[in-house]
């Protein structure tokens, strides 16, 4: 029955599966920083990582590419951090489409991520139509986002995966999908140096067939820590000791909160700049100040050692403020402000009264997307716009100090030389830059094993894995190991990507199925005499045997080893039989038969034949249907001298044994042919085979 | 062919002692909880004290004395050496716990049976994991993933799953499917058909089970009205574990009710307690975890709770009636059985105990019933030496320091005599070897001691002493000195020093008083006297346990239908009546094991792995059932390239097989279909669904077992010749999946 209805649909299916491909397409990030979105897909599970918004755009512009892919059919999707670029369009992604998945990220992204779009949604001004989402939006997100935490590994559709730190932020996360087998990295935003506050990103202990990383920094080599730390606090040091402004434009949280750290700490340090006041003019960080307080389970232990003694987070000596009004610019001070790209808000207001005077300093920390003032300001031009459309001159101090947190390419090459994955995708750094690495990503693995893939927005990068798919065979069918050419029949049963062979009854032992057996009781008025039954069922059928019931004594035949047909009384018989299509069919057939008797009890006139001659009359019968059948598809078939029937089609001649099927031809084509077509004129002729239980 | 397992119990079977077993998984010695009595009984690690070299791994389920207050004792005196497996916050509350147990006991006794050292030893080498981390175990244990899982029952617990070859072991004792405030419920029901599974039968018997709200409701009604009277209530808890839950309760209820007053949370560690625990949000119900994320409300930021550390500060309380939770739950030592003491006999005072306690102890006995009237307790202190006493002791130490030198001092000799003679045949007798000198000062005799202080004495080769002298040679080269580059390295670290070395050790915070009573060393003896305490106060015991009940153990065993299940920790009638209960109607293999019995439950599956290959899959065609999906394949067994079996679509065509119906039918899950169908269908009797207006079906044979475990289902669909039956009919197979 299976293999009939199997063999049906064989044709249907494509020959070579498309489940073996797996495909990369980034939606936004791919040779471009911000937006970062990238989509995955391989064996009908399909993933997308991150879900940014590109800050240099507003409106639609700004989301990843949304468009190219199905939301509805995406299984996971999964948030590595709480930067805009990476997790902004989350609330639209969640509902204002079809997405209907699970989305994950851990617990220290979602407390910050819900503060900073809902503060990314009050800051943003643009006209009504532009904006994406509102709060309510953020809101209803907060109750679809599932968390994870580090190392715990989820499952989810079959796609299991599990998430490593990965330094850049609080909360950051490289996550590790496996697919049936295949594993794939995704870096997010990564740093392998342990700073004041954060954990070096993680080695992951297994290597990745795919590594999609990060290549923000190109190839430039950071300066190590401790200098940098020095350059900033010099910087700072200096200029305010002659009496100038410092001015640090920066992302509300991730890196402000290690600079404010730094700031502290050099002002303890140092006495004789305790009366030069250090303003940090976020209220968003101010809020977030309790999620650093909480998860210090995600830093390092230098962090959660100081908070054994004192909260590191609780400053000394940087005060709070809340807007430009309540800033009185009357000296030497130093002030952290948002938003980090100078695009608008406290950090420009500030920039454009200060941006004249050579005595004031500017610190751009960190990296800077393309189009944003800062990155503007980092390459000292003469003049720069103000917010009010006027040219001022450029003579405060620029520097740039990176402590974005990003790997460099120091620790992108050992990463990658560590993991060795036979596939790289570069995404999330510009197209130059970005080049520039594969370049010299290629000069360290120049074994050409490696593939480095620099796919551009809506470029899909296929793969193809082999994935082999494994078995268990376990209980019963497994107590002999099989030799080469055995056979194995059981139930498979598929469970995610994992396979398990049974026997049937076995099935409620391994697995949560079960099986059933359906027993079918129905009985039938029938007043005439039972032996007219017996008859009947005996011209029909096979084989049919009579007994007694053992109980009532009442005379029982069963049919076809199948179906028992038994006298309840006088008036009424039953038929029992379990089911299964076979039996229902004959069971079918013998109520229509004794329905028929019943209408037809007149007519009955009870025929002496002999049995052995019916039998032989059948096989004559049945000769003849199969030989007026073979003729219809073949043309030329004639009875040969040894009782074989020989076929001729096309000059190939083909020899049938009637009894066993057997074909004899040197054609192979034709005698496959005739082969298959005995097997179906057989099983039409005789539907019902005997030993079918067997 | 499957992985061997052997469970043998080393305490806490057929009883309530605390839980330790030795799980040994393809020669791989685990050692599950570890744990110890509030009596330090050490007769139960007698059993441990066999095995505790040939552990590999110990896994800890949860943070309290019974699942891991042998711990340091086994590290420092049994030899346990193994790595430790557990999660953060059972890291880190079991450590507060084991230091709250040693300092009420160091208050009461000369307890010399671990240290604070040992404590801070052995939990210094933890390895946490987060709750389903699959951790591939190194060397020995290679190919062995472990994983902890959410247990509920306390914070961090754990049920443990031990995975080899795609077998699962899974420990689950203590586990509570209820969620509370402060925790989510088990996971537990999510394993399906582990090849064992070790539970305890520990409520096996404990069946009625209040529900939360009510249970809520009796226990603040009855802390308020005690209140209202004027009396004061104590709870005694355990350090870090049930405790939280109570106090979130009890923190709720009075900003709900704008109470007045005072709650004390009185242990030696309570201000570490909660500071921990405000930071283990991520493991907590996700409730907490929620409404931190959208208000940052931290549920451990306690408003009514006032956290102490030392009796004298509750003394110095204003007079007034005061909610009081203190440790130790068993009332046998630790803050709670002084103010027990001192509030028994007033009957306006309530004793609340929100824990069964353990047996043997102070609280079992007032937990009986009917409570005595009378208890004996021999109440002791610790008091600083005074007059005569001291001038004895300081006596006493300096008769027993110049012993101690003087032995030292003959031992010494003795040994430098026989160092003498190797030394002399040094070859480089100018070496100054500053590891013997300790042993010269001997060899001069005890004369020298009081002149010669470390590093000021003679090498052993020099017949006299002289002054330490070292050669600060340097090597020169044609450019000058050879210099290490390395020192002049501008050091990283430097800026962080500072901050790294203050409270770097293990410990952390521990409270300054705390600190200063472990620093204490002023000689003191403990006095102890017996008196008899009248219990008038009321004594009320209400069920915080966070313990699944005995119907839901049941159901949970159901479901979870481990082919092997491994039985623990619980009286002997609970062990006896779960092991029927579970023969009867879950698995054939229940065993139940006594103390360093060991149970061999290596799983007598037969399996062999085969590749699927291509052409084969291609013509299966899975069906869909629940979240997996079947199909039937005959196949054929042909070698891959790397010798790998596989399995090949038939050459010729299949042998038909029976058909097989794959499906659960639940006779009111189908009634429900029916009706929706349209059909009128009703229960009638003996199970049978009756459809329409003549056909019948039911179920025959043994009554399914919820999972499937008791075999196929026979289902007997019976009726006249007419419409309806092959409708009905139909709609039966529609439930049905056919191979």
């Amino acid at each position: 029955m299976a293999s009939s209805s199997t063999s049906l649909k064989r044709r249907e299916q494509p020959t070579t599966r498309d489940g073996d491909q797996l495909i990369v397409t980034p939606l936004g990030a791919g040779s471009e920083v911000g937006r970062s979105c990238v989509y995955m897909s391989f064996r009908g599970k399909n993933i997308l990582f991150d879900c940014g918004i590109h800050p240099a755009y507003s409106g639609m512009a700004a989301l990843p590419y949304f468009d190219e892919i199905d939301p509805s059919t995406i299984d996971v999707l999964l948030i590595t951090h709480f930067h805009i670029d990476h997790a902004a369009s989350l609330p639209y992604f969640l509902e204002k489409t079809t997405f209907n998945g699970r989305v994950f990220m851990t617990h220290a992204t979602k407390a910050i991520y819900k503060l900073l779009l809902t503060d990314y949604v009050k800051v943003s001004k643009v006209s009504v139509e532009d904006m994406l989402f509102d709060e309510q939006d953020i809101n209803k997100s907060m109750d679809k986002i599932e968390v994870i935490d580090f190392h715990q590994t989820v499952e989810v559709n079959g796609i299991k995966f599990w998430c490593y730190t990965a330094g850049h932020v609080l909360g950051a996360a490289m996550f590790m999908v496996d697919i049936a087998g295949v594993r794939i990295l995704y870096t997010g935003d990564y740093s392998r140096e342990e700073d004041r506050h954060l954990r070096a990103a993680e080695l992951p202990q297994f290597s990745p067939d795919i590594c999609i990383i990060e290549s923000t920094s190109g190839v430039q080599l950071h300066q190590s820590r401790h200098i940098r730390e020095k350059r900033f606090t010099d910087v700072i040091h200096s200029t305010v000791a002659q009496g100038g402004r410092v001015l640090i434009p920066a992302f509300a949280l991730g890196r402000a909160q290690e600079l404010l750290l730094i700031l502290d700490e050099y002002w303890a340090n140092h006495p004789d700049l305790n009366n030069i006041p250090i303003y940090y003019a976020s209220p968003l960080a101010k809020k977030c100040m309790a999620v650093y307080q909480t998860y210090i389970l995600s830093m390092n232990d230098r962090i959660r050692n100081q908070f054994a003694n004192s909260n590191p987070f609780v400053f000394k000596h940087i005060l709070p403020l809340n807007s430009i009004d309540d800033f009185s610019d009357v000296g030497p001070c130093v002030v952290m402000a948002t938003p980090g790209g100078l695009q608008s808000g406290l950090s420009r207001q500030l920039f454009d009264s200060w941006c004249s005077d050579k005595k004031n300093a500017c610190i751009i920390p960190g990296y800077m997307v393309e189009g944003t003032l800062a990155k503007t300001i980092i390459n000292e031009p003469k003049e720069v716009t103000l917010m009010n459309g006027l040219t001022a001159p450029l003579n405060m101090q620029v520097h740039y100090i990176s402590f974005s947190a990003h790997a460099d390419y120091a620790q992108t090459s050992t990463f990658l030389k560590e993991l060795m994955p036979p596939n790289i995708i570069l995404v999330h750094g510009e197209a130059n830059e970005m080049m520039r690495l594969k370049q010299k990503l290629f000069t360290e693995f120049p074994d050409g094993n490696t593939r480095i893939m620099t796919p551009k927005n809506c470029e899909s990068v296929e793969m193809y894995f082999n994935s082999e798919k494994l078995a268990k065979t376990i209980g019963r069918l497994a107590e002999k190991t099989p030799d080469v050419g055995d056979s194995v029949s059981g139930i498979l049963v598929k469970k995610g990507f994992t396979y398990q062979i049974m026997a049937p009854d076995e099935l409620h032992v391994f697995s949560q199925l079960s099986t059933a057996t359906v027993t079918q009781r129905i009985t039938i008025p029938f007043a005439g005499a039972f032996g007219v039954i017996k008859h009947r069922l005996e011209k029909i059928f096979e084989s049919v045997e009579s007994s007694t019931d053992e109980e009532s004594g009442l005379p029982a035949l069963k049919v076809h080893e199948r179906v028992t047909v038994k006298q309840e009384s006088e008036k009424h018989i039953s038929l029992q039989w379990s089911s299964d299509p076979i039996s229902d069919m004959v069971s079918d057939s013998i109520v229509a038969l004794v329905l028929n008797i019943s209408r037809e009890v007149p007519k009955i006139v009870v025929e002496e034949e002999d049995a052995v001659k019916s039998e032989e009359e059948n096989g004559k019968k049945v000769e003849k249907v199969i030989y007026a059948l073979l003729v219809s598809l073949f043309g030329d078939v004639k009875l040969g001298e040894n009782g074989k029937l020989v076929i001729r089609v096309d000059g190939n001649v083909a020899q049938l044994d009637k009894e066993s099927g057997e074909v004899e031809s040197e054609h192979s084509g034709l005698k496959e042919r005739i082969r298959v077509a005995f097997e179906r004129i057989r099983s039409a002729v005789k539907p019902i085979p005997l030993s079918a239980s067997s | 062919m499957g992985t061997s397992v052997q469970v043998t119990p080393l305490c806490g079977v057929y009883n309530e002692n605390p839980l330790s077993y030795l799980v040994s998984v393809d020669g791989f010695n685990f050692l599950i909880d570890c744990g110890w009595n509030d009596l330090f009984d050490t007769s139960l690690l007698e059993a441990l004290s066999r095995v505790a070299s040939t552990i590999d791994a110990v896994l800890l389920s949860h943070p309290d004395t019974l699942h891991l207050g042998a711990l340091p004792y086994a590290m420092k005196q049994l030899g346990l050496s193994a790595p430790v497996y557990a999660t953060e916050p059972v890291h880190r509350l079991g450590l507060l716990t084991m230091y709250d147990q040693f300092l009420s006991r160091k208050q009461v006794s000369d307890f010399d049976l671990f240290t604070l050292d040992d404590i801070d030893n052995a939990f210094q080498n933890v390895i946490r994991l987060t709750y389903s981390q699959n951790y591939h175990l190194p060397g020995k244990g290679e190919g062995i993933v472990i994983a902890p899982h959410v247990a509920g029952h306390m914070l961090g617990g754990s049920i443990w799953r031990i995975t080899k070859d795609g077998e699962d072991v899974i420990y689950a004792v203590d586990y509570n499917h209820r969620k509370e405030r402060h925790l989510n419920g088990t996971v537990l029901q999510s394993f399906v058909r582990p090849a064992v599974l070790i539970t305890d039968a520990y409520h096996a018997l404990y069946t009625n089970q209040t529900a939360r709200q009510q249970r809520d409701k009796e226990f603040l009604d009855t802390i308020s009205k005690h209140l209202e009277v004027g009396g004061n209530v104590l709870l005694p808890v355990d350090t870090a574990g049930r405790v939280l839950e109570l106090l979130l309760i009890l923190e709720q209820h009075w900003s709900q009710r704008g109470f007045s007053f005072p709650i004390y949370f009185l242990t030696y560690v309570s201000s570490s307690t909660i500071d921990y625990v405000k930071s283990f949000l991520e493991w907590m119900s996700d409730s907490i975890s929620k409404s931190f994320e959208t208000s940052r409300d931290n549920a451990f930021l306690l408003r009514h709770v006032t956290l102490l550390i030392n009796k004298t500060d509750l003394d110095n309380a204003p007079p007034g009636p005061k909610v009081v939770l203190a440790s130790m739950g068993s009332l046998e030592a630790g803050f709670a059985r002084d103010i027990f003491v001192e509030w028994a006999n007033d009957p306006r005072n309530l004793v609340l105990f929100t824990e069964t306690g353990q047996f043997g102890t102070l609280a079992r006995m007032l937990q009986s019933a009917p409570p005595p009237k009378f208890v004996k307790v021999t109440m002791s202190k610790r008091v600083p030496l005074a007059g005569e006493e001291l001038i004895a002791y300081e006596e006493e130490q300096n008769r027993l320091k110049r012993e101690e030198a003087l032995r030292a001092s003959l031992v010494k000799e003795e040994e430098t005599k026989a160092s003498h003679g190797s030394d002399d045949n040094s070859s480089e007798p100018m070496v100054i070897d500053t590891k013997t000198t300790r042993d010269v000062v001997g060899s001069h005799g005890p004369a020298y001691k009081d002149i010669l202080i470390d590093g000021f004495v003679p090498p052993s080769s020099s017949v006299a002493p002289m002054f330490p002298f070292f050669d600060n040679a340097c090597e020169w080269d044609e450019f000058g000195e050879v210099i290490n580059p390395d020192d002049y390295v501008i050091k990283d670290e430097d800026m962080d020093r500072g901050a790294m070395h203050t409270g770097g050790d293990v410990d952390g915070r521990l409270d300054e008083a705390t600190a200063s009573l472990m620093l204490d060393t002023r000689p003191s003896k403990v006095i102890s006297n017996e008196l008899i305490v009248t219990v008038s106060c009321s004594l009320v015991k209400m069920d915080y346990e966070g313990r699944s009940d005995g119907r839901s153990i049941k159901s949970m065993i159901a479901h979870v239908s481990p082919l092997k299940l491994v039985l623990v920790h619980a009286i002997a009638e609970a062990t006896e009546h779960l092991k029927q209960h579970c023969l009867n109607n879950i698995c054939p293999h229940v065993y139940a094991p006594q103390i360093e019995e060991t149970v061999d439950v290596t799983s007598d599956l037969c399996a062999y792995k085969v590749q699927l290959s291509e052409k084969l899959m291609s013509n299966v065609i899975f069906k869909k059932l629940g979240d997996s999906e079947v199909a039937w394949v005959d196949s054929e067994v042909g070698k891959t390239e790397s010798d790998m079996r596989s399995l090949q679509p038939m050459a010729g065509a299949a042998s038909p097989h029976k058909p097989v119906l794959v499906g659960d039918l639940k006779i009111a899950d189908f009634k429900q279909f029916l009706s929706s169908k349209g059909v009128q269908v009703e229960f009638a009797g003996g199970g049978a669904l009756r459809c329409g207006e003549y056909v019948t079906l039911r179920k025959v044979g043994p009554t399914g077992q919820k999972g499937g475990a008791s075999g196929p289902q026979q289902i007997l669909i019976e009726g006249p010749l007419c419409e309806d039956y092959y409708k009905i009919r139909d709609y039966l197979y529609s439930q049905f999946y056919l191979l």
